[in-house]
């Protein structure tokens, strides 16, 4: 038995392993017949398409190549390097076409050899079909298109922002690529390796923003996270692009960008990496999300994004371009009218008691909240001395009732003994034969005459009906030692029943 | 209701009943039930929201439902504890309700003879009156428990009018009482009182009014000797300490 299942075992296993080999040798050959195969491609074309290819490669949807490669930035260079070299658009205005080539050479696609006609498809050789475009704008929007050629997935995500929506819905001046990145002077923004924004990137994404955000600029430049960038270029604090997003912007005034703010500060407030340099909590978000704003927010978060709610969030107290320190001297929130007067948004009536009921994000300790910590002390002792002592006491009921109505029903199996009641009686009347014998109907009225009975004429009951009065204490003190020498394994029985029954048995 | 007329034919039981709860408490108790259950079912979701409550409160619109169902069994809840409390003070005075229900040092004794009974310490149970101990407890309890949840309720739901006369901190305070007795009172009710009453015994006499005769003998060995005159003759309880009186 044992070994036909380890022989079981073992070709399961072998099995798997068999599979995984399999797996893994056919990812290799792929991966080795990948460049074997696109090396002649390569081989034989201009040394810029060599450069070009990891480019493409990269991006998801690699749009072939132009055919027209062979034309060098030299050719280009000719005429659009002569200053002053324009045309003019359909509504009359000049549109300069000069081209400094230091400039597009220190550019990232200049300096990775990225050629004129990559970008302008249109054009062939000197001299090309005249290019036409209604304005400016016009121009731009459309060579705008090109840049997906190579950044598709940038290109696409950027067709999700609201910049894009709004140049749907006819705002011609809605940023695309070129407006932030520029045309022909491209920067390198990324660590190559790592892909993580350069310092100096973040500053340039809050100035870029700037030239058509400038009055949030303005706010953001005198806020704790914008002072610290661009006064002290401080990487920590977030730009623009860290709470709005790269490429797909989403609107601010959404429900969901309102319900989903929470989790957007804190990406760097709950981070005790990044939050221990400044000595800030990083309990900011937990203790947001435990109070009544916090939990609803969290709640419409997680199940209807799109749902509005007017519970606050961070920003609503904190503000959201114009966040200063809470001990600022002017702006903070630690100043006691600040405060109210953001409850006061909301809440018109509050007065100065009422900031007070939310605890700053504090964790409550004796010190800050002692009213708090004692009510917490208060059920932590509760809850398992007084419901714990219950459980126990009802534990310790439950089991003596138990083995109880086990024994019971072991008497009571053998026979009903229905000669068993005369002998009980003067022992005095178990509560038994009121249970008990229940299904024996006969012995129900002679138990119910009994208590009567023995009161008006036995000389049984005095002694009985005296015990309470004088001999309680002695009979208590007594019972425990003289009846019960017995181990308590026989004592659950002993409730009245043992006493009439061993005498019986005996 | 002595037993003189007490046929000696063995073939008729005579089962007699005594009257315990009028028909006034009975439903008080079921709108208490009633109250408490729905309190406890819209409550406990928001209070375990991260861990299983936002699967029930999936929308704004069910979150503000739950909250208003929340409010209206509160407003129940607060009214017939109003209406408890002023018609059990006005017949206490008028001496109309027997005061029965309040702590005595005997059920102190009662308890510690219950324990010691667990214990095996004693053969004897205490023989009990109208309330036993265990029930003046679970009253008890539950009437503190209740007045915390209404009062710290009734501040959750009015920050703003309390915070006029008292300091912001009981805000939370009585966020995290609310929040912590509602659970003590929950597991109170299941440990301590559905074991009394669907356990122990099923003591349905809160929902009937009434308690058969040898439930009475049993549990309450003393109400039903000042009922009835008779002496419970079970070695059980009647020698009970209790058998004072």
């Amino acid at each position: 038995m044992i070994s036909r299942r380890r022989v079981l075992i073992f070709w399961l296993v072998a099995l798997a392993l068999a599979a995984m080999l399999w797996k893994s040798a056919a990812i290799g050959q792929a991966q080795s017949s990948t460049p074997v195969r696109a090396s002649p491609a390569v081989i034989g074309e201009l040394s810029l398409q060599a450069t070009a290819a990891p480019a493409t490669s990269t991006s998801p949807s690699a749009t072939p190549l132009p055919v027209n490669m062979s034309i060098g930035n030299d050719t280009c260079l000719k005429c659009h390097s002569q200053p002053g070299l324009s045309m003019k658009t359909q509504d009359g205005q000049q549109f300069g076409l000069y081209i400094p080539a230091d400039h597009y050479n220190a550019s990232i696609h200049g300096s990775k050899g990225i050629a004129c006609v990559q970008c302008h498809t249109t054009v062939g050789n000197y001299p090309h079909p005249p290019f036409q475009a209604a304005d400016a704008r016009d121009a731009t929007l459309k060579l705008n298109q090109v840049c997906q050629r190579c950044h598709s997935y940038q290109f696409e995500k950027a067709m999700d922002s609201v910049h894009a929506q709004a140049l749907k819905d006819g705002n011609r001046q809605a940023a695309v690529c070129t407006d932030c990145h520029t045309a022909h002077e491209v920067k390198q923004i990324t660590y190559p390796g790592t892909r993580q924004l350069l310092p100096e990137a973040r500053v340039w994404s809050a100035q870029i923003c700037a030239r058509c955000h400038n009055s949030i600029y303005e706010t953001y430049a005198h806020s704790v996270h914008g002072s610290a960038l661009l006064g002290e270029g401080n990487p920590d604090v977030p730009t623009c692009i860290d709470c709005h997003g790269v490429h797909n912007i989403a609107n601010p005034e959404t429900a969901n960008f309102r319900a989903s703010s929470p989790l957007t500060c804190a990406k760097c407030h709950a981070d005790p990496q990044l939050m221990d340099k400044y000595k800030i909590s990083t309990q900011v978000f937990d203790t947001y999300v435990s109070d009544f704003h916090g939990a609803t927010v969290t709640l419409f978060e997680k199940q209807s994004p799109d749902a509005q709610t007017n519970k606050a969030t961070c920003y609503d107290c904190h503000g959201s371009h114009d966040i200063s320190r809470t001990d600022d001297p002017h702006t903070g929130l630690k100043i006691q009218a600040n405060i109210l007067s953001r409850c006061q948004q909301c809440h018109p009536d509050a007065n100065t008691n009422f900031p007070t009921a939310w605890l700053s994000h504090y964790i409550p300790t004796w010190q800050t909240s002692p009213l708090i910590m004692s009510v917490q002390w208060f059920y932590r002792l509760l809850i398992p001395t007084v419901l714990g002592g219950m459980a126990i006491l009802v534990a310790l009921d439950a089991s003596v009732l138990i083995r109880r109505r086990l024994k019971k029903r072991r008497h009571s199996e053998p026979g009903l003994q229905p000669e068993a009641e005369p002998a009980d009686a003067p022992g005095s009347a178990p509560e038994e034969t009121a249970e008990a014998v229940e299904p024996a109907a006969p012995a129900e009225p002679a138990t119910l005459e009994e208590p009567a009975a023995p009161l008006a004429s036995e000389p049984l009951p005095p002694p009985e009906a005296a015990l309470p009065a004088g001999d309680q204490p002695a009979e208590d003190e007594t019972s425990p030692g003289a009846d019960q020498p017995a181990p308590e394994d026989t004592l659950p029985g002993a409730d009245g029943q043992d006493e009439t029954n061993s005498p019986f048995d005996q | 209701m002595t037993n003189q007329p007490t046929p000696t034919s063995d073939s008729i039981k005579i089962e007699r009943n005594f009257v315990r709860f009028t028909l006034g408490q009975r439903w008080e108790h079921v709108v208490l039930l009633l109250s408490f259950l729905v309190l406890l079912l819209t409550g406990l979701p928001q209070k375990y929201f991260t861990q299983w409550g936002y699967r029930i409160l999936t929308t704004p619109e069910s979150v503000l439902l739950v909250r208003q169902i929340h409010h209206i069994a509160a407003i129940v809840l607060i009214l017939e504890v109003l209406y408890h409390l002023v018609l059990g003070i006005l017949l206490l005075v008028r001496r109309k309700l027997s005061a029965e229900i309040f702590p005595t040092w005997q059920d102190v004794r009662d308890a510690w003879q219950m324990v010691k009974y667990l214990l095996f310490l004693t053969r004897k149970k205490p023989a009990y009156g109208k309330y036993n101990f265990e029930q003046k407890f679970t009253y008890w309890f539950l009437f503190i428990a209740i007045g915390i949840m209404v009062v710290t309720g009734l501040i959750l739901w009015f920050p703003i009018v309390w915070t006029r006369f008292f300091p912001g901190g009981t805000v939370p305070a009585a966020h995290l009482t609310h929040s912590n007795e509602a659970i003590v009172a929950t597991i109170f009710v299941i440990i301590w009182h559905f074991y009394h009453v669907h356990l122990e015994r099923l003591n349905l006499s809160i929902f009937t009014g009434k308690l058969n005769e040898r439930d009475m003998q049993k549990y309450h060995a003393l109400e039903y000797q000042r009922l009835t005159g008779e002496k419970v003759n079970d070695n059980e309880q009647s020698r009970g300490e209790g058998g004072k009186q």
